[in-house]
């Protein structure tokens, strides 16, 4: 999938050189060495694979960041600008490419953003069972508790949801699960039955639509972060539909200081809470907090 | 065996007149066929916003026939295949003339590089010059095509004259 949008020889090098199981990132700065983050940890890449020497490290340059953007959007920069106002682009294969530069800005809003100078590339992974060690705390009797997922950015959040969705198939919970894709990258190689999706759509306008248009039981988003995304969150527990979001946060302690949080700690909407960390490679699992933020189960 | 020759160097004049008023034809299509694809872009782009590859893959057939091999060799590109270059773009379009190729690469260079309104401008921008060369060329056509042709049934003629 990199190959479509690489440099062919960068692509090549990657394609016979660096085993991609382990790459979570690629990332590409104007004039600077190429970076590859395996495992968690940064690596330079070189003519012969990975390596931890700047002398050999490849380096890339504006042209070579702007050419992959162009091949990302599929040679259609204007299809795919609203994503660009919002700092990234999602390939059909799901990678997502995060873009760095010149925002430019009309009557207060974000037109789009030119001169592209850097560029991080996610490479999405299904990890089958990552989720399990956590399920029977958020299932119970067929059950769900409504759970946030909290984690700095690239500890597996995605990962997670998505085989949440993919065990809920797995365990034959044929609850109506609809996916509120805000950035289209949760349904990549999704391997389950019972999901609807909205995709690239506020969070506001999919949990309203989606619950009067499709009725489900569960709705998996990604990344709340605003007071309208908990209001929106809030409008759904009021309507007994279930929720499996995630956020960004580093500790449960962090979390609480969140504007957006406040009403929905207040309201004691999420039962559970699962934080995930980089610290023995993205998605460790650091416990399971209770609506108290109690901790009710460590790893 | 006269009358046979007679007869060959009469076709053979009606022959080379006709390739004259064929390229001239083609070329006046050529520009009519790029005007249109850039309409259709233009529209396209604003009304769906769906990928230059499927905008140019649905792009009318037979209109398409007339571009002179312009829109695969593009196509190729947009699927990586090949350089957006003359070389590769224009290697069915030898009826175009330098600054003809230079300038339609030019569009296709522009072509997916910017913002809905942006790209909508150039378009816009191109077509203008692209009118201007189709009028040209339909002038052509007009003035030298049918005068080729003409030609060639002249000669024709007065070869078969001379040998009769």
């Amino acid at each position: 999938m990199l190959n479509k949008i690489l440099p062919e020889k960068i692509a090549k090098i990657i394609g016979a050189k660096v085993n991609m199981k382990y790459v979570n990132e690629l990332r590409f700065r104007a004039d600077k060495p190429i970076i590859l983050s395996v495992n968690g940890k940064n690596y330079f890449l070189g003519e012969n694979g990975l390596t931890s020497s700047l002398k050999e490290a490849l380096f890339s340059s504006k042209i070579v960041i702007e050419d992959i953007v162009f091949r990302a959007s599929e040679c259609s920069i204007y299809s795919v600008n609203e994503q660009i106002k919002r700092g990234y682009i999602v390939t059909d294969s799901g990678l997502r490419l995060g873009i760095g530069g010149n925002v430019v800005e009309e009557n207060g809003q974000v037109k789009t953003i030119t001169n592209f100078c850097s560029l991080n590339i996610r490479i999405p992974h299904n990890i089958k069972n990552c989720s399990l060690s956590c399920f029977d705390q958020i299932v119970h009797d067929k059950t769900i508790e409504n759970t946030l997922i909290i984690s700095p950015p690239g500890c597996g959040k995605t990962t997670f949801l998505k085989d949440f969705i993919f065990q809920l198939s797995e365990h034959n919970l044929t609850h109506n699960v609809l996916l509120l894709d805000e950035r289209g990258e949760l349904d990549i190689d999704l391997n389950a039955n019972f999901y609807d999706k909205i995709a690239f759509s506020s969070k506001k306008m999919g949990f309203e639509n989606g619950i009067r248009a499709l009725s489900p039981d569960l709705i998996v988003t990604d990344e709340i972060g605003q007071e309208e995304d908990a209001d929106a969150i809030l409008y759904a527990s009021t309507c007994g539909v279930k929720i499996l979001a995630s956020a960004h946060a580093d500790s449960i302690e962090t979390l609480i200081k969140k504007d957006f949080f406040q009403i929905l700690l207040k309201e004691k909407i999420f039962r559970r809470y699962v934080l995930l960390s980089k610290r023995n490679g993205p998605g460790t699992n650091e416990g399971i907090y209770n609506e108290n933020l109690s901790r009710i189960m460590a790893f | 065996m006269r009358y046979l020759l007679i007869v060959v160097l009469f076709l053979l004049s009606v022959f080379v007149g006709f390739i004259f008023f064929n390229k001239f034809a083609k070329r006046k299509k050529f520009f009519s066929a790029l005007i249109m694809l850039a309409e259709k872009l233009s529209v396209d782009i604003n009304f769906s916003r769906e990928r230059l590859k499927v905008l140019i893959e649905n792009f009318d057939k037979s209109t398409k026939q007339n571009l002179l091999g312009v829109d695969e060799g593009f196509l190729n590109y947009l699927d990586k295949k090949v350089e957006l270059d003359e070389k590769e773009i224009f290697k069915s379009a030898s009826l175009l003339k330098k600054e003809e190729k230079e300038f339609v690469l030019l569009f296709l260079k522009t072509l997916g590089r910017s913002d809905v309104e942006n790209q909508t401008k150039e378009i816009a921008s191109f077509l203008k010059r692209f009118e201007d060369m189709g009028a040209k060329c339909n002038a052509e056509y007009k003035k030298y095509g049918t005068l080729s042709l003409k030609l060639g049934v002249i000669c024709g003629l007065f070869f078969a004259v001379v040998l009769f």
